[in-house]
């Protein structure tokens, strides 16, 4: 699994590729807690390019997104598809994740709050 | 709304989902850095129609990591054992490990509930409550998550034996007449 981060702004967009299974999905959680660490405060996590997902990789996701409401700081969840929002679906968490459909919707959501 | 029904795991010894009559075997040590070999060895017998995107080998694995993680602790000398069944109608999978046992298990069943009756209320402030199932034994790489999405895809069933140490379960799959998915 890969992490890359770009700016938009003031918000911090990390794109994910590759498999947020049982031996990679720490590797997020402990990137977003490092931007926290730096007063970071809005997030976008892009997953276009993951086609896997395991319970570790759901439950990082529910991890950062937790900590990220209890901070108070702004995320958006985006590009999620295939096996991934299947994964979402079964675990019912759909509506428990700030899902946006694309960069450019969670871009604006997060814009106008 | 069909898919919210409040699913529940079964304790049943006698239930048919453990007759291993038949079934394919394997078995594996508890070697955490192989799950997901082990589970392509075992999916790679199911025909590609049930294959959907990955799912099924994302749920088998769930169920060989719990037996190899929470059951038998990573204890390499420890054996996971498999049974397993597929054809493009169904898929049975039987996994037994040589731990003490899930004995938190009426626990979640009802923790499922109540996290279930949130999600048909859409109360996400509740359920945020009920996002993950935590024990003492719990670390931070557990998601939590496993055995909910696992009632779920495992649609016609899941039962541990009293032991609570050997899970079996059972997926139906739809099957598609004229292009058009039914049941």
């Amino acid at each position: 699994m890969e992490l890359k981060i770009r700016k938009s702004g003031a918000i911090y967009i990390i794109d994910v590729n590759g498999e947020m299974d049982l031996y990679n999905s720490y590797k997020l959680k402990e990137l977003i807690l490092k931007m926290i660490d730096k007063n970071i405060e809005k997030y976008i996590i892009n997953l276009e390019k993951v086609d896997y997902i395991d319970s570790s990789g759901i439950g990082a996701l529910i991890y950062i997104c937790s900590t990220i409401k209890k901070k108070n700081l702004k995320l958006r969840i985006a590009n999620i598809h295939g096996s991934v929002k299947k994964v979402i679906e079964l675990t019912k968490l759909m509506g428990y994740f700030p899902i946006s459909n694309s960069i450019e919707e969670a871009l604006g959501h997060i814009e106008s709050e | 709304m069909s898919d919210t029904e409040i699913k529940e795991i079964f304790i049943d010894d006698n239930h048919e989902f453990l007759n291993q009559q038949g079934m394919f075997y394997k078995e594996f040590p508890s070697d955490y850095r192989q799950i997901r070999y082990f589970t392509l060895l075992v999916v790679q017998k199911a025909p590609p129609e049930i294959k959907e995107i990955n799912l099924l080998e994302q749920q088998v694995s769930e169920l060989i990591k719990n037996a190899v993680k929470h059951g038998n602790k990573n204890d390499i000398n420890k054996k996971v054992k498999v049974w397993y069944l597929f054809d493009k109608e169904s898929a049975r999978l039987i996994v037994e490990d040589e731990g003490e046992g899930f004995k938190e298990l009426e626990k979640w069943n009802e923790f499922n509930r109540k996290r279930t009756e949130c999600f048909v209320n859409q109360d996400f402030e509740n359920m945020a409550t009920y996002v993950s199932f935590r024990t003492k034994e719990s670390d931070d790489n557990d998601g939590g998550n496993a055995l909910f999405a696992a009632v779920e895809y495992w649609n016609d069933g899941v039962v541990f034996t009293n032991k609570k140490n050997c899970i079996a379960v059972k997926k139906k799959f739809p099957q598609k007449r004229h292009g058009v998915e039914i049941g």
